[in-house]
């Protein structure tokens, strides 16, 4: 297996107009499982998340020349990611007429009706628990918990200062517990 | 992936999962567990091959409407001749005909346009319009017609006895003699029967025989003989 590419030397041959395409095919194989599981997570749905996945690197594709190197690739694509997600959670809101609970509560039986679901299981009882935290929350604790991500980078993520987040994830992490013991 | 990079993701992880078990134990007991979605066989295969259709499709639909653009700005007349050559070949024919020297004569029939200088006019409001008249005058005329009709309709007799109040005294005298009718002064209407005693009318009827007061009498109704 070939060695993969640093995020640097992608850039540069992504700049060129005869390795642009190729540059660009390596970038989305490199992050492509990270943001769909990232994506998933938040909307469950597969087919919202493909379109949704699209939709972010399409925005990265006309974006990424004028890219700056000082910010961490992947940072940004996560940053994309996220608010291409809570766009989409806006449109389904303002689509259906539901309100923020009812749409949790859509999220919440999208996961029931998954064919693999298992009520018994705990990891399907972390998803039902995590559907019921508030949007910014949610967000934060799966960066955390799934994608393993430092609070200075999701700082930069999500705009918000570290210590905000620890504490977000805190309480995140006890309503989740909480859940999965009452449930 | 480099060695120094695996190794500080471990080093991540493993205070990720001790984070965890000292916010939540119940929760890191298990360690952390992994989405359990399941998606289409071969999905992250054929996903960089499907999205880069996807741009080379957006980009060619693009370009396209770049160009179509670039069409939009084609003079009317090259668009025109392109469209329908037989409408560019009508383009400057009018079917409407001026009188000769119209625009000519135009400036002269209109002397404002020449000697006053072009200045937005102010709109004032009208104190009487044409209309307004026509309904003052409607007005008057029916108010006219109106009191003409009710003078006509109630105050066409008048009280004769009050118009006497306004006779003199001497005026009523000439008119009696002039009729050869006998007045006192001083004798009004109502008075007259008051002050007309049964000697009166001995004296009235002095030169009527009896033979002729018989035959007025028989001549009268049977309830009115007995009267006086």
């Amino acid at each position: 297996m070939a060695e993969q590419k640093s995020d640097t030397e992608l850039l540069a041959l992504f700049r060129e107009p005869a390795t642009k395409e190729k540059a660009f095919t390596e970038i989305v194989k490199k992050y492509q499982e990270r943001l769909y599981w990232h994506i998933r997570r938040m909307l469950v749905d597969h087919e919202d998340s493909n379109d949704v996945m699209q939709n972010v690197f399409i925005r990265v594709w006309n974006a990424l020349s004028g890219f700056r190197e000082d910010a961490q690739l992947y940072t940004w694509l996560y940053r994309i990611a996220t608010n291409e997600c809570l766009t989409f959670i806006e449109q389904q809101k303002k689509k259906a007429s539901v309100s923020l609970n009812e749409l949790e509560s859509g999220l919440s039986n999208k996961i029931k009706a998954d064919k693999d679901f298992d009520a018994n299981k705990l990891e399907w009882k972390l998803q039902l628990a995590i559907q019921q935290l508030p949007e910014k929350q949610r967000v934060v604790f799966m960066l955390r918990y799934y994608d393993e991500m430092p609070y200075d980078e999701m700082s930069k993520v999500l705009d918000t200062s570290a210590g905000a987040l620890k504490a977000s994830y805190h309480h995140a992490a006890k309503k989740i517990e909480d859940f999965i013991l009452n449930h | 992936m480099s060695e120094r990079v695996l190794l500080t993701q471990m080093e991540t992880s493993k205070e990720i999962l001790t984070e965890l078990q000292e916010i939540a134990p119940n929760l890191g007991i298990t360690g952390i567990s992994r989405a359990p979605y399941a998606l289409p066989v071969g999905f992250f295969e054929e996903f960089p091959e499907n999205l880069m259709n996807r741009i080379r499709m957006e980009a060619a639909s693009y370009s396209e409407f770049n160009a179509g653009q670039q069409n939009a700005e084609v003079s009317p007349l090259l668009e025109i001749e392109e469209i329908s050559p037989l409408l560019a070949g009508l383009k400057n024919k009018n079917t409407y005909q001026v009188p000769v020297g119209y625009f000519e004569s135009l400036k002269t029939k209109i002397p404002a346009l020449e000697s006053k200088p072009f200045a937005p006019k102010t709109k004032q409001a009208p104190v009487f319009t044409l209309k307004f008249i026509k309904y003052a005058v409607a007005a008057c005329l029916i108010a006219l017609l109106g009191t003409a009709v009710f003078n006509l309709t109630y105050h066409k007799t008048t009280d004769p006895i009050k118009d006497l109040a306004t006779v003199s005294d001497q005026d009523m005298a000439n008119y009696l003699d002039s009729d050869d009718i006998h007045w006192t002064p001083g004798i009004t209407a109502s008075s007259a029967s008051i002050d007309f005693s049964d000697n009166d009318v001995h004296d009235l009827l002095s030169t009527v025989s009896d033979d002729e007061l018989e035959q007025y009498s028989a001549s009268l109704p049977e309830e009115k003989r007995n009267v006086n």
